[in-house]
């Protein structure tokens, strides 16, 4: 009925060992992500043709993996937390681990948009000028910071996915609720200030004095900021 | 005595409840206990803030010496599957297994493959449908193959049948044999289990009552049985756990034991003696600590 198989050697590394026991959920972390990002470009393919002016046709359905990695970063705690305490895996380990395995998640999707870039540019867009990754204002900065762009913003989501799943594991159903809300609530009420102080303006060339790459490094810095967030709540949460 | 567990004054209180009101008791070395106690006894709460998946309100917990929480010293050498134990959604005995061996530095693979065998585990079905007994299973296995120095096994049983318990009770004695650990057996299956342990932890409403040898536990009390008036006169300024009354014939069961002159007296006069089961013991103190303490709260 079974065949032995050959133990595999003790970790000295038990944080990578964390990656490895994540990726027992093949489905819901690789093939489920390709799913939707082939789905995605297949659905923009066929809406390109559709725009009714020549010049670059720019759809933005290509975007819709990268809000998968909300997902990515729930099920990341939900699914695999209670097993790790069952292995003995410290909170620390079982935190680094996640966020590796959102770092090498996040690099492999920035990858591919990058090559999808390549090919849109070499194929004066699919043929017909479309645009789904190749998005002229994240690439004025070059390549590299384009693909930083998309690493940035699939991380970010990663984590604010993990750290949300961890409050709810932590706190419940009503805080993650509640701290929707407060959020939702602090963003209107900043554009609210924003248009009636008309700031417009300010705001948008401040955006345009820092640039692409420093957004983009406020963007990891803040997201940065958000997984230390999650490590605190993470310390004290139990099965 | 040598200890690998040590727990000072530990209370863990949840919003209105206390699971674990300021308990005392030290593990030791190489040993099999027996944790028992009744459902929402604080067992589980217990073993999970000796392995860090929960926290302590106050108090000590020390293993090896050291506080096990963030520790993956310590940790690599425990393991706690619970009964509740929850696996990835995508997991199949076999990817379980695999992590276990990954995480785990004594995990041995032949006794593993062995027990999947006997146990009849399914290694391509997801986890999540498995039945209750093959999920206990994989959990049995689990602890059984990682040898950890101290492994807990939190009600194990539940689901098995007969067969597979048997199996589990005759491995684990074999393997405890050939690789001394310290076991520490959560159960409410007191009589099925008492013949392995060699220490009883008991918990009532999160108190220890009960942290003795299961011989010195064997011995605590005595059951007699004969013509009513002569029990009651035995037994008479004797604390007293359980008393039946069957028209002219008593049995009541008491604590401490005769000594040999007494036990000669009393059999003379036709009474019968008897030693009293684990599970009885438990069951009865217990009993008699609740009726004492409703006692105490009507005075």
């Amino acid at each position: 009925m079974t065949t032995a198989t050959a133990a595999p050697r003790p970790l000295t590394n038990r944080t990578l060992g964390v990656v490895r026991l994540q990726l027992i959920n093949t489905q819901s972390l690789v093939w489920v992500p390709l799913i939707v990002l082939a789905g995605a470009v297949a659905i923009s393919l066929m809406i390109i043709p559709l725009i009714p002016f020549e010049s670059t046709r720019i759809v933005g359905s290509a975007q819709a993996p990268l809000w998968y990695f909300v997902a990515l970063g729930v099920q990341a705690m939900t699914l695999a937390f209670p097993f790790s305490q069952a292995m003995s895996i410290t909170r620390r380990e079982f935190f680094v681990g996640t966020l590796i395995l959102g770092v090498i998640a996040s690099a492999m999707m920035a990858s591919i948009f990058i090559l999808l870039a390549g090919f849109e540019v070499l194929s004066d867009g699919y043929w017909m000028n479309g645009h789904i990754a190749y998005l002229p204002y994240l690439f004025e900065s070059g390549w590299i910071v384009g693909w930083l762009i998309y690493f940035t913003v699939t991380m970010f989501l990663f984590v604010i996915g993990f750290w949300m799943a961890t409050i709810w594991k932590r706190f419940g159903t009503f805080a993650v609720v509640s701290i929707g809300v407060a959020l939702a609530l602090l963003v209107t009420f900043a554009i609210f200030l924003i248009t009636k102080m008309q700031w417009w303006v300010a705001v948008v060339s401040w955006f345009v004095d820092i640039g692409v790459l420093g957004v983009t490094l406020g963007g990891l810095a803040l997201t940065a900021v958000l997984a230390l967030g999650t490590y605190a709540t993470l310390r004290r949460a139990t099965v | 005595m040598d200890s690998v567990i040590q727990v000072r004054d530990l209370t863990k209180t949840y919003k209105n409840t206390t699971a674990l009101d300021g308990i005392d008791f030290d593990i030791e070395r190489n040993t099999i206990y027996g944790l028992l106690g009744r459902n929402g006894a604080g067992k589980t709460t217990a073993m999970s803030i000796l392995t860090a998946q929960n926290f302590a309100t106050a108090g000590s917990v020390r293993v090896f010496g050291e506080d096990p929480y963030e520790n993956p010293r310590v940790l690599s050498r425990m393991c706690f599957v619970r009964e509740s134990q929850k696996y990835p959604d995508e997991a199949t005995a076999r990817s379980a297994f695999r992590s276990a061996a990954m995480f785990f530095p004594n995990w041995d693979q032949a006794f593993c493959d062995r027990l999947i065998d006997e146990f009849q585990v399914p290694m391509k079905t997801i986890i999540k449908k498995l039945s209750r007994g093959q999920l206990s299973a994989v959990g049995v296995i689990i602890g059984l193959a990682s040898r950890a120095e101290i492994t807990f096994f939190d009600e194990p049983y539940l689901g098995l049948d007969a067969v597979a318990r048997q199996i589990f009770y005759d491995r684990l004695l074999e393997d405890y044999a050939e690789h001394p650990r310290t076991i520490i057996l959560s159960s409410h299956l007191i009589d099925e289990i008492s013949h392995l342990i060699e220490r009883v932890l008991v918990i009532d409403k999160g108190r220890i009552i009960m942290d003795q040898s299961a011989e010195e536990a064997r011995e605590r009390a005595t059951n007699v049985v004969g013509d009513a008036e002569a029990v009651e006169s035995l037994v008479a300024g004797r604390e007293v756990l359980h008393r039946e009354g069957l028209g002219r014939v008593a049995s009541v069961t008491f604590l401490g034991t005769l000594t040999e002159e007494e036990r000669r007296a009393v059999e003379a006069s036709g009474l019968e003696l008897a030693p009293v089961p684990l599970q009885q013991l438990i069951v009865r103190l217990t009993q008699h600590q609740n009726t004492s303490e409703t006692e105490g709260a009507l005075r």
